[in-house]
């Protein structure tokens, strides 16, 4: 593993571009020494190392606008970061430069709007910190949690279209952001969404990001390559007074992919996230679990929520009713169990995939992690998942698949998951992912987070109209190509 | 934890591909168990950044992480260096010695950590600074500390005390069935807390004496200065076993850390029951034995290596509820979830600023529960926040458990 790359900076002004960044940012917030460098050199995934020149913790607006005008006037590349923790090398810098490190100290959740039901938050704050303030400040309010660590970013994730606990009812995160504040690369600041409303209403004023055109295309799923976001409105959820969960045991890909469809279609739970059996017994402590030819292939955790019993016990019969018609179309039986008695009878250590946020510790097992996360037509589950598995079962890996309906089942989520010993067996894993991203991109999957390499796959099957008018977008947005070159292997 | 790398690939998987484990540098140097540590942090961590705060409580839990925000500076950045050192990606320089050893070793990362390591980050930190002591040599004024030990038996530089002159005062048999080991810190500066637990003993009559201890390790082992220890070790074993002893109990928190786990760690059997004071006293108590409090309020403080080290967060607890007429008011941050006084880990010789900063944290946490009396079962927590409380100017008295029963006992 090679960390250094081809740096954009030349080793001879390295001085003068650091004095420059000391003077932004002050010097305790600027770092290029090698051993503070490298944890940001790589993540947990397969993608290729590369070193920054420098790391900066950023602490406000203004240095970001000073940041931007300084390196595009040099054409240095800056790279966005808030904890690292993506599966997808989105911030391992392609061509060195700046890393704009956020988490650390431009992380404030700046106001909660009750009514209007949104969060204002700067950019490195977590699912953890927004966790803590609504339960603490505003409990009759609810965000989101993804099949995350609790510390991975919000913004980070809503403007890379994640997917959490809420997403069959509300879709993917991208949906959700009512506004953004954008540092474009010229230094000057555009805001997107009613908030653009001007500064009078600049906390109170970012209901919603709907008549005007809607230019948050620009930058939600860009990974950091058409501005500096560094401000984000999310939505609230209100809180209802029931939040449970059910779990469904589903045999064989055809009946879980019609599961997940049907049950999506019915409108009423919150959530709905398949994963393979083996990975319900990672989490109770088997690292390389088998599957018995007796067990079943999917456990399915339904969250749902409800205003009173009554509202739930309706929702509860529809989803039996929905379970009834599925089992007869195959001939199957879809044991159905409320998830805290199901979670008393196997282990506590299951809770995890339930109570979120929290580490989903299946994917913490080893020091490497890596997926092929994608969007899927829901019609193409059954496909997929078998075919997948063939990649599984031909590599020797544990089966890890993980599945959701998303807005009612308008999309799916598709994510075969794989753990691995990074200095040991990346090579293998890299052969596995690329087996396994054939399959989705034969069955119309759309990487999401992607990686540079999957980018670079992509582009060779998609429409070169697209990608054209994707490229001449770029150029207007970045002209110099400082924010995140490289990214979408461009 | 299985050390056996290949363990998890199966015959057919490597018939698909190839294994290539990445090629290492030479580590059989170092003691066998920090050898195993560092190929721990080869194979896990994928840096999901729980360690950085409290699982649950969502409250800053790492020290050294807080203080210079990058991510070496943190449990997962610390196992990045560490792979990068192993796997020859990042040279020796002495600025590389910063990350690795300014770090306290509080372990709240462990407790914090989900993944199946967590047991061994701080193994793996005292691994890297073995392996760093050995390339470059320790941080000058932790060497300072081993200097010392390896002359008069004790991090401070102080003449050794045999302990005669205690036994004598108070006294002792030569042979016991419980032995006091009364730590460095407790022996040399801490001697309130060295006193009021022989005060306590005698007041309990209980049977015990002292021995000529010698440093029992711990702060060359959390710096990575092993050459002393198995003498070390060896010295202990033979003068607890010489006084007969059954039971070791020790008021120290480093002491009881080393003597309970390292010395199992380094191949040691000291064969004998270890308790920490708190837990000595506790069933020896009953109700009437101490005097009232006049309803003062204190706030506990975890001692990091009970605590975080060891899980042992009841009894100091019981042993302060069973107090007469006190308020017991805890701070926003106890137990798993616990902020350090910034002491361990050789951070208090080695890195003074980043000591006091931590435990001056720990002190407006114990402020806000409006306590009187700031108590922990640590001589060199007390130390620490004893330091901070001065600097800060706080009326708050700091002082450790057993003190307080040797006032009311």
């Amino acid at each position: 593993m090679k960390l250094e790359r081809n740096s954009r900076i030349n080793q001879t002004n390295k001085s003068e571009i650091k004095s420059k960044l000391e003077e932004i940012f002050g010097a305790k917030n600027v770092t290029d020494k090698k051993h503070n460098l490298l944890p940001y050199s790589y993540d947990a995934t397969e993608c290729e190392p590369g070193m920054p020149d420098f790391i900066c913790m950023v602490e406000n607006v203004g240095q970001v606008i000073n940041v931007v005008k300084y390196a595009n006037n040099k054409k240095i590349p800056l790279v966005p970061y808030i904890t690292g923790n993506n599966i997808g090398g989105l911030t391992i810098p392609q061509e060195g430069g700046v890393v704009l490190d956020f988490g650390k100290k431009m992380n404030q959740i700046i106001h909660i709007h009750e009514s209007h039901m949104y969060a204002l938050l700067e950019p490195g704050v977590t699912f953890g910190q927004l966790y803590k303030h609504l339960k603490e400040n505003y409990p009759h309010l609810r965000y989101c949690y993804p099949f995350a660590p609790p510390y991975s970013g919000v913004v980070g994730n809503a403007i890379l279209s994640g997917m959490n606990n809420l997403s069959c009812i509300h879709g993917s995160m991208g949906d959700w952001i009512n506004g953004l504040e954008v540092v474009l690369y010229d230094g000057s600041i555009v805001r997107i969404g009613s908030c653009f409303m001007g500064d009078k209403l600049s906390v109170d004023n970012w209901h919603s990001r709907y008549p005007m055109p809607d230019l948050m295309g620009l930058f939600v799923n860009w990974q950091g390559a058409t501005g500096i976001v560094t401000k984000c409105a999310v939505q609230l959820w209100p809180r209802k007074k029931i939040e449970r969960k059910l779990l469904a045991i589903c045999k064989n890909s055809a009946v879980t992919a019609e599961f997940i469809r049907e049950i999506g279609r019915l409108e009423i739970v919150d959530d709905i996230s398949a994963v393979s059996v083996e990975v319900a017994k990672m989490a109770l402590g088997d690292p390389t679990p088998v599957k018995l030819d007796s067990e079943p292939d999917f456990p399915v955790i339904l969250p749902m929520s409800a205003h009173n019993e009554q509202h739930y016990q309706v929702k509860v019969d529809l989803v039996n009713q929905c379970i009834k018609k599925i089992e007869k179309k195959y001939n199957t039986t879809i044991q159905c169990t409320d998830f805290d008695y199901f979670a008393a009878c196997i282990g506590d250590d299951i809770r995890v995939f339930a109570d979120l946020p929290n580490v989903i510790t299946p994917l913490v097992e080893y020091s490497g992690l890596t997926w092929v996360g994608t969007y899927a037509p829901p019609d193409n589950l059954e496909p997929l998942i078998d075919e997948t598995a063939q990649v599984f079962i031909k590599f020797d890996i544990p089966m890890f698949i993980y599945m959701k309906s998303m807005k009612s089942s308008h999309y799916a989520i598709f994510r075969p998951i794989i753990r691995y010993k990074k200095e040991l067996e990346e090579e293998r894993m890299k052969k596995a992912t690329a087996d396994i991203l054939e399959v989705c991109l034969k069955y119309g999957c759309i990487p999401y987070k992607t990686p540079v390499w999957m980018a670079k796959r992509l582009q060779e099957i998609i429409d070169p109209n697209w990608l054209k008018f994707f490229k001449r977008t770029k150029k207007f947005m970045d002209p110099n190509n400082i924010f995140n070159p490289g990214r979408w292997g461009i | 934890m299985p050390t056996d790398r290949e363990e998890h690939i199966s015959e057919k998987a490597k018939e698909q591909v190839e294994i290539k484990p990445a090629k290492l540098i030479d580590i059989s140097d170092l003691h066998p168990y920090n050898q195993e540590s560092l190929i721990v942090s080869l194979d896990h961590c994928i840096k999901c950044n729980t360690c950085k705060y409290a699982f649950g409580a969502f409250t800053p839990s790492c020290p050294s992480g807080e203080e210079f925000g990058w991510e070496a500076y943190w449990a997962s950045g610390r196992i990045r260096l560490a792979r990068a050192l192993l796997t020859g990606k990042l040279e020796w320089n002495d600025e590389i010695l910063h990350p690795i050893f300014a770090c306290i070793t509080c372990g709240s990362c462990q407790d914090q950590c989900q993944a199946v390591h967590n047991d061994r980050i701080v193994d793996v930190i005292e691994a890297l600074r073995e392996l760093a002591v050995k390339r470059l040599g320790a941080p000058e004024n932790q060497k300072k500390m081993e200097d010392r030990v390896g002359k008069d038996f004790n991090p401070y530089g102080d003449a050794n005390s045999t302990n005669e002159e205690l036994k004598k005062k108070y006294n002792l048999p030569n042979n016991a069935k419980v032995v006091y080991f009364i730590g460095c810190t407790s022996n040399y500066r801490q001697k309130n807390l060295r006193n009021a637990t022989l005060s306590v003993f005698n007041k309990l009559g209980i049977d015990f004496t002292l021995v000529d201890e010698h440093c029992c390790g711990s702060p060359l082992i959390r710096t990575g200065q092993t050459d002393l220890i198995p003498d070390l070790m060896d010295h202990n074993i033979r003068v607890i076993k010489e006084a007969g002893a059954e039971t070791v109990v020790t008021s120290c928190a480093g002491c009881y850390r080393t003597l309970k786990k390292d010395f199992t760690k380094f191949g040691k059997d000291l064969g004998v029951r270890i308790l920490h004071t708190s837990e000595f006293i506790l069933p020896r108590l009953s109700v009437g034995m101490l005097k009232e409090m006049d309803k003062k309020v204190i706030t506990y403080h975890d001692p990091c290596h009970l605590g975080h080290h060891l899980g042992f967060y009841d009894i100091p607890r019981q042993l302060i509820n069973f107090i007469p007429n006190l308020e017991f008011i805890e701070m926003e941050r106890i137990r798993e979830a616990s902020w350090c006084c910034g002491a361990g880990g050789g951070v208090k010789i080695g890195y003074p600023d980043l000591a006091i900063s931590t435990a001056k944290k720990r002190i407006h946490e114990a402020e806000e529960t409006k306590a009187e009396y700031l108590v922990s079962t640590c001589p060199f927590c007390k130390r620490n926040l004893s330091d901070a409380n001065k600097k800060v100017g706080n009326p708050l008295k700091v002082i450790d458990l057993v003190e307080i029963v040797d006032e009311l006992l």
